[in-house]
């Protein structure tokens, strides 16, 4: 399969578009000519062996780390190595890898931080909302760093929730988590779907892209090495011995 | 709720303890409440930054000092200003130097801003030794007024409102929730929007500037100060361990710790006539509760007390940088 780039796959514009982008660190070419199309209201997988770059790639749409060269072009915006803030204030939500907790805080003051800037009006009762779709209600005011592993992935979650976001970059938010919770991230995702809300998501877990991903997207060193339908990469017998191992 | 409502009760009774003091000690204990309000609200100032924001000043006093000598230079023969015209101007001059040091050093690390504040107030020290217009070492006098009462209560306000500032803006606001969320994981607050560099500016300068009131009241008091005396590094010293022993990031732990140290600095005076003694007591404080009680004694009565040094660890961690800034 070869290298694709500009292939649009939702209806209109595309929400998202990178070209050529570039992060090394030091010797490191993490992120090493990335271009790549999210459409609007599309699930896009984004999959590649661990180190190909996936992580640093979310950093540099989102603005936590600046890029070396490239462009990111969201919703309109050139927003290539601007502020992460005004970035997410334009509508761009993400998690990260590693669940990124404010840990002396509260579940509820987790969720409501996220909505100090843009959204105050009703924060509450989305924050009330939001715990009882995650179920993390019974938690409400415990300190987010006393919660297991996989409830602060859905607090991270339901941070994101809050921020009303037009495109969302979802990191292995179901890596490692009991199925229930799994479930409960799966069906929120299709819930905001059907707000119109796009996702560009890390996913290591076969079933879950095969089952939620409208697209896939295949990284691997720093690079995106092939993109389509789930049964256009599980057929190319090379790139899933080369990148995914079998899936079954 | 019955917390809320114990916690309350005893505000209360504080305020109305403290508004009555007057009527019911003598000068020389109504001089020593007077310092414990100071020192409670010095302490609650750098609360602000060190512990809702988790940035570490190791320079406050520098902003205790500019308000001071502002205070000091206006009251003076040439302009003879009254007192409350100095402490606006005292607010202007001390914001625009926070600005100045906070700007360019709150976006890195925070031991680039630890290491800023802490030469600023060096700076400081220096700067007015060798000043003719400031006195040099001498120092310089203000024109005396030694109503008791007065100062008494002008530290009670200042304190007041300092302690009522922090519990609205940071207790009780969206700013509150942004700035805990900066000091949890920056990189998590600018991805849900938060501009984390103004709201730490912003903050810095608020504890900048509450702490230079509380040295224009200071100046005036002593009708006296030098160098050493608004500037000194140990009057920094004395706001961490405050604020460390009462309670990183609480609202009323550094105001009780301020308080509590304040006293025994002047029991131990009045028995042993020299202070010697406390700053080994200050430094064996300190030991003892990053040890023991990093939560300090707030965290002795919070529901999640038990957890170790949690807020602590969050300022260390800026300083040392622990990897926290990594966005994976
Ligand atoms: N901040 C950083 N500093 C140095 N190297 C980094 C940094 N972030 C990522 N890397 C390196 O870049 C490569 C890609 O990492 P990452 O984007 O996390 O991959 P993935 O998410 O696909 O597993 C790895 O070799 C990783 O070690
Ligand atoms: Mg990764």
């Amino acid at each position: 399969m070869s290298v694709v780039e500009g292939k649009t796959a939702g209806a209109g514009d595309p929400i998202l578009v990178v070209r050529e982008l570039y992060r090394h660190f030091g010797g490191i070419k993490a992120v090493n000519g990335v271009s790549l199309e999210v459409g609007r209201r599309e699930i896009a997988g984004l999959i590649g062996p661990n180190g190909s770059g996936k992580s640093t790639l979310f950093s540099l749409v989102s603005g936590t780390v600046a890029p070396d060269r490239g462009q990111i072009r969201f919703d309109g915006h050139e927003i290539g190595g601007r502020k992460a803030h005004a970035i997410a204030r334009l509508g761009l939500a993400r998690t990260f890898q590693i669940p990124a907790m404010f840990d002396n805080m509260s579940v509820t003051e987790n969720l409501l931080a996220a909505a100090a800037e843009g959204h105050w009006q009703g924060a509450r009762d989305r924050a009330a909302e939001t715990l009882a779709l995650l179920t993390l209600d019974h938690v409400a005011d415990n300190r987010a760093s006393d919660l297991s592993g996989g409830q602060q992935k859905l607090l991270e979650f339901g941070r994101v929730i809050m921020r009303q976001a037009t495109l969302i970059l979802l990191d292995e938010v179901t890596a490692g988590v009991h199925p229930n919770i799994r479930k409960i991230i799966l069906e929120a995702i299709a819930r905001l779907r059907e707000h119109g809300i796009t996702f560009l998501v890390i996913e290591h877990d076969m079933e879950m892209v095969r089952n939620v991903c409208d697209r896939i997207i295949v990284m691997d060193a720093g690079r995106v090495v092939a993109s389509g339908s789930f049964n256009d990469i599980v057929r190319n017998s090379e790139v899933m011995q080369t990148y995914l191992g079998r899936p079954q | 709720m019955k917390q809320r409502r114990t916690g309350l009760l005893l505000l209360i009774g504080v305020i109305i303890v403290l508004a009555l003091l007057p009527m019911l000690v003598n000068n020389y204990w109504l001089r020593i409440a007077t310092g414990a309000l100071m020192w409670a609200g010095l302490a609650c100032s750098w609360n602000m930054l060190g512990g809702y924001a988790g940035y570490i000043n190791f320079g406050h006093s520098a902003f205790f000092g500019l308000g001071a000598y502002v205070t000091a230079l206006l009251m003076g023969d040439k302009l003879a200003w009254p007192f409350f015209a100095t402490v606006p101007a005292g607010i202007v001059v001390t914001a625009l130097f926070a600005i100045m040091i906070g700007a360019p050093t709150l976006r890195l690390r925070g031991a680039y801003f630890a290491i800023a504040t802490w030469a600023f107030a060096e700076v400081l020290i220096q700067f007015t030794s060798v000043m003719d217009f400031t006195g040099g070492i001498g120092g310089i006098g203000l024109p005396p007024f030694l109503d008791e009462r007065f100062f008494y209560f002008a530290m009670f306000g200042a304190a007041a409102l300092t302690y009522l500032i922090t519990w609205a803006l940071f207790e009780r606001s969206r700013f509150g929730l942004k700035v805990k969320a900066l000091r949890d994981h920056e990189p998590a607050a600018e991805a849900i929007g938060i501009n984390t560099s103004l709201v730490k500016l912003q903050t810095f300068v608020l504890s900048a500037v509450t702490a230079s009131v509380f040295g224009a009241i200071f100046a005036y008091w002593v009708t006296f100060i030098n160098p050493k005396s608004v500037f000194g590094g140990d009057i920094t010293d004395q706001m961490v361990v405050m604020v460390l022993l009462g309670g990183l990031g609480s609202l009323w732990g550094p105001a009780l710790g301020g308080v509590g140290l304040f006293v025994v600095n002047r029991v131990i005076w009045m028995y042993w006539g020299d202070t010697a003694f406390y700053i080994a007591i200050l430094g064996a404080a300190i030991v003892l509760v990053v040890l023991f009680m990093p939560n300090g004694i707030a965290g002795l009565f919070s529901r999640d007390g038990a957890k170790s040094g949690a807020v602590l660890d969050k300022a260390v961690g800026k300083v040392v940088g622990d990897g926290q800034g990594g966005p994976n």
